[in-house]
């Protein structure tokens, strides 16, 4: 009986292999599906300057949909990974930069989710979240294509297309896909189980 | 497809252990991030597609073909800052378009990083196998199994979600629900596609996890390897051929400069 209890401890803290190879399968999933959707991308591109920014905010997708589904600390930075590790894996000849863009990102969005202490998992959370990789995608780019040096509307207009594409899609369309999950039925063996539930077994 | 990537000769840098040679290909990356002249980006892009051709270990066309793309990566790296880039030399300027000196010189500088940048990215990516980087980094890095196995075994996993959503296409086209174009049919993407992908792809995920534990592979470090990732002479000769490629580029920057122009940033 013992060993039960701390058997269920464990689940509730670290990450297992469970959550790990979830993780690296949403966020390949999600790579896939942008695939698809990057018929989109291609569209929306040619419709003005840097207007490919609004559909940004997938890149970020797959590490809040992460959180929403496992909600544990961690995931929405191997998520990030995985989706680069994906690219080093078929052989991109970007892969190492987009290692480093997707950890910064990863840690952005980390740093959101544990602000909120790991708690909160409404889609507001989860758009600020993305609103976070994104600033870590900025960081990054201001070193690796000198965004500071555009012209000033082009910066602000860059930047806030995909702050708010990333709100929207990583906080708003990713809640919704998680709620889909939910009524499908594949999170309840996921999620860490939560006190109260322990204490409901008391009642 | 695999065969397409498989190396024809090896050289040091496929001999190398992967890890430290991610390690070192990763210290190049930030290196070339802070190089800010443009005479050392051109010649930093000249001497890693020379090194890509040399040390891939692929046939000269293979090559030619992967670095083709590299023409339409120069121009999307460097047009939005020739066109919309501060400048105070004003060469053209039409509606918002203002074409400076500054923010020409700067897009072409931009343009030869991001070649280097993706030389050095091939370069790794040619001569590492997913497999043999995870082996390394959990031998030479303590990279715990759980984390190593995983990403391996999601590998495995793509062809199978691949599959999936080819069989979900055709289902959508047979059922008359497939081509439906537009706005609606767009925001009805996620609902469609990515739920039953996603719910099926989990739901394995946590089957394959579950066999895994089962068998151990989330185990302590104190374990064997199938494939053993020692550090040998080739690490040195890698580090020692990828300095000097990053010196000669510098040495040819400092002496035979080709634009002769200052830093590229508008206030370093």
């Amino acid at each position: 009986m013992s060993t039960q209890i701390s058997g269920a401890g464990a689940r509730r803290k670290g990450l297992t292999l469970t959550d790990v190879l979830v993780t690296v399968v949403v966020s390949l999933v999600l790579g896939v599906v942008y695939h698809v959707w990057s018929s989109v991308y291609s569209l929306v591109s040619v419709l003005f300057v840097q207007s490919d920014e609004l559909v940004y905010g997938m890149w970020f997708a797959a590490s809040t949909l992460a959180f929403l589904l496992i909600r544990k600390p961690g995931v929405a930075l191997i998520a990030e990974i995985a989706a680069a590790h994906l690219e080093i894996a078929f052989g991109s000849a970007y892969g190492i930069q987009l290692l480093l863009y997707s950890v910064v990102q990863g840690l952005g969005a980390e740093l959101v989710f544990a602000a909120f202490r790991y708690r909160k998992s409404s889609a507001f959370v989860a758009g600020l979240a993305g609103i976070g990789a994104a600033a870590g995608s900025l960081l990054i780019d201001i070193y690796y294509g000198y965004v500071e040096d555009y012209a000033t509307w082009l910066l602000i207009a860059k930047y806030a297309m995909r702050a708010v594409s990333s709100f929207v899609i990583a906080g708003y369309l990713m809640y919704a896909l998680a709620k889909l999950l939910e009524r499908a039925g594949v999170t309840q063996s996921l999620r860490p189980v939560d006190r109260k539930e322990y204490d409901a077994l008391n009642d | 497809m695999k065969r397409f990537f498989e190396p024809s000769y090896t050289t040091w840098l496929h001999r190398a252990n992967p890890a430290l040679k991610l390690i070192l290909f990763v210290a190049l990356f930030v290196m070339t991030m802070f190089v800010h002249h443009i005479d050392a980006s051109f010649y930093l892009a000249c001497a890693f597609l020379l090194l890509l051709f040399v040390c891939s270990g692929y046939p000269l066309w293979k090559t030619a073909l992967l670095t083709a793309g590299f023409a339409l990566v120069f121009v999307s790296a460097s047009l939005t800052m020739i066109l919309f880039g501060k400048g105070a030399e004003i060469w053209w300027s039409f509606g918002p378009i203002h074409i400076s000196k500054e923010s020409f010189y700067r897009g072409l500088h931009l343009g030869f990083r991001s070649i280097a940048f993706g030389c050095q990215g091939l370069l790794f990516v040619l001569t590492s196998s997913s497999t043999g980087l995870f082996y390394a980094l959990m031998q030479r890095l303590k990279l715990s199994p759980k984390y190593a196995y995983s990403f391996m075994a999601s590998i495995r996993l793509l062809p199978m979600v691949g599959e999936e959503l080819r069989i979900r296409r055709e289902a959508l086209a047979v059922r008359g629900a497939g081509g439906s174009s537009g706005l609606g049919g767009l925001l009805r993407l996620p609902e469609r596609y990515a739920l039953p992908l996603l719910a099926q792809s989990i739901r394995r995920a946590q089957r394959t996890a579950a066999a895994m534990e089962v068998k151990r592979f989330d185990a302590g470090r104190r374990r064997t390897y199938y494939y053993p990732s020692p550090v040998t002479a080739n690490d040195a000769a890698a580090l020692l051929l990828l300095a000097a490629a990053v010196a000669a580029a510098f040495l040819l920057a400092r002496n035979l400069p080709v634009f002769g122009l200052g830093d590229m940033r508008m206030d370093p």
